[in-house]
């Protein structure tokens, strides 16, 4: 019996990540990341100030590229309620560096990952989400 | 004279009618209670509480329930709990309950913690994905329902953060109506008054 449904969809959106070019045993590239919540809704930062919320985080799949340090973009405080939370909103970047290892094979590939997050605006909260994560890549 | 009696009854039943809206505490500013004919059952569940004791909200007929879905990653969430402790406490007595269903995947390694932190002095179950079904899905948090006696869902659901007074002024409507097995067999004074100086 579907009493209401609200959707978790098209809160946070991230753009298609074009092409990088990495060369094997150089020290790599970065690639960026686009992301882009939806107005009036905040994700998490990746580093919460309450231990119970869940923060914004980047992971990659083992892949033909090695993922290194990965950043984040500074948060804002915004207030709600008594509490004081750190959060993303409107688009901002997350950096990865990418480095490729001698021995790998040239020619394309793709490196997948995947961005979890949960979005809230001032009154409710969403169910937290992923979202797939494809970057096509040129190994040289 | 007859017509002089029942005038005086009638503005007597009135003022009483008037005097027990008083003193039932304010209406819901919201939206009005759904006719008792036109409520829908509160789907049943059982989901086991933070003692491993399995609860169904069948258990809860014959109070009013706050049935209150919800998660420890939730900041609106957290904004109405101290309200649903105030609630429990006064008025538990005239049976009613506040029952917290926790939608956290992660369970009650999460849960026990934010219980004991935030001292809920109420119920709360870890909730399921069958349970979010049920309700339509749960997609968004808080979402809230005012259960009547009979188990009947009695508002439209309160979806994000409500007022404390929209709850309180649903709780107390619900209250002041009399348990169902009496509800049926007995007229509220005024209105009985009413129907009684009428027949004369």
């Amino acid at each position: 019996m579907p009493l209401l449904s609200y959707s978790q969809q098209n809160k946070l959106t991230v753009d298609s990540a074009s092409r990088i070019t990495v060369k094997r045993g150089a020290a790599g590239v970065t690639q960026t990341l686009n992301v882009n919540i939806l107005p009036g809704f905040h994700v998490n930062s990746n580093q919460p100030k309450d231990e119970f919320l869940i923060p914004l985080k980047l992971t990659w799949q083992p892949g033909p590229l090695e993922a290194g340090a990965i950043t984040y973009p500074k948060s804002e405080d915004i207030k709600v309620g008594k509490d004081v939370l750190a959060v993303f909103t409107g688009s901002f970047a997350i950096q990865t560096h990418f480095t490729a290892r001698d021995s790998i094979a040239s020619g394309p590939a793709v490196m997948t990952g995947k961005l979890r997050y949960q979005a809230c605006n001032n009154e409710m909260c969403f169910r937290p989400a992923s979202i797939d994560i494809h970057v096509p890549v040129q190994i040289e | 004279m007859r017509f002089s009696r029942s005038i005086v009854a009638v503005g007597i039943a009135l003022g009483s009618l008037a005097f027990f809206s008083a003193c039932s505490g304010p209406r819901s500013v919201r939206a009005s209670a759904k006719a008792e004919k036109d409520r829908k059952p509160a789907p049943n569940f059982t989901l086991g509480d933070a003692n491993g004791k399995s609860v169904s909200l069948a258990d809860y007929k014959g109070q009013v329930v706050l049935l209150n879905f919800w998660a420890t990653w939730c900041g609106p969430c957290g904004l109405e709990i101290p309200w649903f402790k105030e609630f429990e406490q006064q008025y538990k007595s005239q049976g009613f309950a506040v029952l917290g269903v926790s939608m956290d995947d992660d369970g009650w390694s999460a849960v026990k913690p934010y219980i004991a932190e935030h001292k809920i002095n109420y119920r709360v179950l870890l909730g399921n994905d069958s349970v979010s079904q049920l309700y339509g899905g749960l997609d968004a948090l808080p979402t809230t329902f005012i259960i009547d006696r009979e188990g009947n869902i009695a508002y439209p659901p309160h979806v994000g953060l409500a007022g404390k007074n929209e709850y309180l002024s649903e709780i107390q409507s619900l209250l002041v109506d009399k348990p169902a097995s009496a509800a049926r067999h007995s007229l509220r004074p005024p209105l009985a008054a009413l129907v009684l100086l009428a027949a004369k």
